[in-house]
């Protein structure tokens, strides 16, 4: 049979075709990814937007999880001062309910426990970003507004709902407690109890004086209650944060073994196709000249 | 009994032949690079004598040269051509689609994950206004996402409309040439004889002509007809149909056969079917996956907007608007112009966040569609990769296949130096035995002049 005398042809293929496995590899290497068109592997090209997707919101549920961490820790320092005050509310009612006291003492300690009641409100108005911490949602500015004509001498300003935050993709977590349930709760009244130590100390009994700093107690075990609920949020989040840390670690391994490329292979690669290249063009430089007329001479 | 006359003419016959050898030897070299070109062999035969024993045959009779070319290899080499320029046109086009979609850091896919991102965030504080305000320039950033990618598979399908007014001009060049050469053919041969380089010529035009459409061949004595793939004729004889262009209603560019009918959806094969293929089926999939994503997402999150109140406690109106025709993703837009109308409280209280929740559910949840958003513009770019990675596939294969068929045509018909060398001094050799075979006959002749009958 005769055979193809056009071997140009055959060679220029050959050339073209290490040539551009020659170019593909060195491009991978360079661009440090296998897919570079979705049509380099349809397959890892899709998965690798979807583990993007996925990262994108592990970034952001950290970011929830590190402000919301900052609210709760502000919120929570300031019931730990509340308490603190209070604490020092009831030490001060002890000393007025002792009988050796008279008026003018008990009026001054009345001063002095009054004081720590505005101390109370300011904490209980606290604000973080611009958002009164305690004031559940309702967007004001103070949670509590002196008004002399409620009971505990202040107004709550503020609604009893709760904002949830997302930190996970089915998890969520309560970034508030409405200040009505702290400061004005029936079953521990911060405020009311605090007001009542101040009208006893100034006109009271010694037992009204007593039943008074009881109250102030029972204020503090409520405090103490709310705040048990901040700390279980945070150790929630912290959790929560360690697992998306992990979490992001392996979906960037995921997306670099969907579209990176693994670079010993990548090298590897690459040398086979220098190699090929070479060996063609070798064949072409040693074939190409040749022929019959070579010879007759 | 031979005579030296009959010697001295068989010898001139001789000469004649090689001198016949010599030249389509000639012409072979000087058509070596020619594309399209078949070598020629010299056909001789031994001269037919009157054998009664006593006579030799009578010397060598030159009855022309002939092209050698394979008939059958031709058809299946235009065939091959037809696809791979099918394929390449479809792979260049495809290529074209992948680069639009292959980013991951902006895109659609992206833009849906910062927006989403920017609305979880807004969990934290849902009064901020500079967070609402970010949270409203993704969804401007999304939309105008939308408009690229939907820009990015028109601008194919322009490209592509743009190659078939292209490829059907040089198509009627191409079948106008075939069929003038048709007609020279016809006058200078009877139809049985080969023609020759004219044939080689056209049958170059028609390799070309393959790969821009495919083509039917139908030899028939006199009139070679030419068709496309569905029977509408391109050439016969020595007239050809040209083809011509008009736009559709549906904005495209349509083909229709030299009577005006249609034949745009019957094409098949080569550039202009590759072309076809790409633009007629497989961007409007992808524009109609696209642009159900769109719109689906858009109604999602309407819905969620509609279930909350804003920041003045009013119920959410639409955040996007829809085109009430045509493609959603190039007509979607922002419909909202404050970032205080993100709906995100549940009960119309400024720091609720409630709502939240429907927003975020629209990134979880599967649209009627089936898949998330996230999912469903990766399983759009899935499809786009596909149909990339497919068509280049075949391409390869194709390539590989026209490459095997011409190896097999170049060597029944390529022009090979060493072989045409080799007959050069096969052909000289005879020459100059031919030329010796004269001398010595002029020698016989001289000596048998010189015979001296009288003596002395």
């Amino acid at each position: 049979m005769r055979v193809d005398p056009n071997i140009s042809a055959i060679l220029n293929t050959g050339i073209q075709n290490t040539q551009q496995s020659l170019n593909t590899s060195v491009e991978q290497l360079a661009s440090g990814q296998r897919v570079a068109l979705p049509s380099d592997d349809p397959a890892a090209a899709a998965a690798n937007l979807e583990s993007l997707a996925t990262s994108a919101n592990v970034d952001r549920y950290t970011r929830n999880g590190d402000a919301v961490l900052s609210q709760i820790q502000m919120a929570d320092s300031a019931l730990s001062s509340v308490i603190g005050e209070l604490n020092q509310a009831v030490t001060l009612g002890v000393q007025g309910a002792d009988g050796s006291m008279n008026s003018a003492d008990r009026a001054s300690i009345a001063t002095q426990v009054q004081s720590i009641l505005s101390g109370v409100v300011s904490q209980a108005n606290t604000t973080f970003n611009g958002i009164s911490l305690f004031a559940g949602t309702a967007g004001v500015a103070n949670a509590f507004v002196a008004d002399s004509s409620s009971a505990n001498g202040y107004t709550y300003q503020g609604n009893s709902t709760i904002n949830a935050a997302t930190i996970g993709s089915n998890l969520q977590i309560s970034v508030n407690i409405p200040g009505d349930q702290i400061f004005v709760n029936p079953n521990g009244n911060v405020l009311g109890s605090l007001q009542q130590l101040v009208t006893a100390l100034n006109s009271g009994t010694t037992s009204e004086i007593g039943a008074a700093v009881a109250e102030v107690n029972t204020a503090i075990a409520n405090v103490s209650q709310q705040r048990v609920i901040y700390a279980g949020t945070v150790k929630q989040i912290e959790s929560q944060e360690s697992f998306l840390s992990q979490e992001s670690v392996s979906l960037t391994a995921q997306q670099q073994s969907l579209t990176g490329i693994d670079l010993a292979t990548a090298v590897t690669n690459m040398t086979q196709a220098q190699i090929a290249h070479s060996a063609v063009l070798a064949a072409a430089a040693k074939v190409l000249p040749t022929s019959l007329l070579d010879y007759l001479k | 009994m031979i005579g030296l006359n009959g010697t001295l003419s068989i010898a001139a016959e001789a000469l004649g032949a090689d001198t016949a050898g010599l030249e389509v030897a000639n012409n072979n070299i000087a058509n070596a690079n020619t594309p399209g070109y078949s070598r020629q062999i010299v056909s001789l035969s031994s001269a037919a004598s009157v054998q009664n024993g006593t006579t030799v045959d009578e010397g060598v009779s030159y009855e022309g040269f002939s092209s050698v070319r394979d008939a059958v290899l031709s058809l299946a080499v235009n065939d091959a051509t037809s696809s791979q320029g099918s394929l390449t046109a479809q792979s260049t086009l495809l290529t074209q689609v992948n680069a639009a979609f292959s980013s991951t850091t902006s895109g659609v896919g992206a833009s849906l994950s910062t927006l989403f991102s920017d609305l979880s965030g807004l969990s934290t504080d849902p009064s901020d206004s500079s967070a609402r305000q970010t949270v409203l320039q993704d969804a401007n950033q999304l939309v105008s996402q939308f408009h690229q990618a939907a820009s990015g598979l028109s601008s194919a399908a322009s490209a592509a409309n743009q190659q078939v007014s292209a490829c059907v001009s040089e198509i009627n060049g191409l079948t106008r040439q075939i069929a003038d050469l048709n007609g020279q053919l016809a006058s200078s041969a009877d139809g049985s004889q080969d023609g020759g380089s004219l044939q080689d010529q056209r049958d170059a035009l028609t390799t070309r002509l393959a790969q821009l459409v495919g083509v039917a061949s139908i030899q028939t004595q006199g009139s070679p007809t030419l068709t496309a793939a569905n029977g509408s004729p391109l050439v016969i004889g020595s007239t050809s149909y040209p083809l011509q262009v008009t736009t559709g209603s549906d904005g495209n560019v349509h083909v229709q056969d030299a009577e005006g009918n249609d034949i745009t959806g019957a094409l098949s094969g080569g550039t202009l079917g590759g072309v076809i293929t790409v633009r007629d089926s497989t961007l409007p999939g992808i524009s109609a996956q696209l642009n159900s994503l769109a719109s689906q997402f858009a109604t999602a999150m309407n819905n969620a907007q509609a279930s909350g109140y804003d920041l003045n406690g009013t119920a959410g109106s639409a955040m996007f608007s829809l085109p009430a025709a045509g493609s959603a993703a190039s007509g979607i837009s922002v419909a909202l112009t404050n970032a205080s109308a993100i709906a995100i409280s549940s009960d119309g209280s400024t720091d609720s966040s409630g709502n939240l929740q429907a927003f975020l559910s629209v990134q979880s949840d599967a649209l009627p569609n089936g898949a998330t958003p996230a999912e469903g513009y990766a399983n759009l770019v899935g499809d786009i990769g596909s149909a990339g990675s497919q068509v280049s596939n075949q391409l390869t294969a194709a390539t590989a296949s026209l490459q095997q068929l011409t190896t097999q045509q170049d060597s029944e018909s390529g022009v090979s130096i060493d072989e045409e060398t080799t007959n050069l001094i096969r052909y000289q050799q005879a020459y100059a035995a031919a030329a010796k075979v004269i001398s010595t006959v002029n020698d016989l002749y001289t000596t048998l002049m010189n015979i001296n009958l009288g003596g002395g």
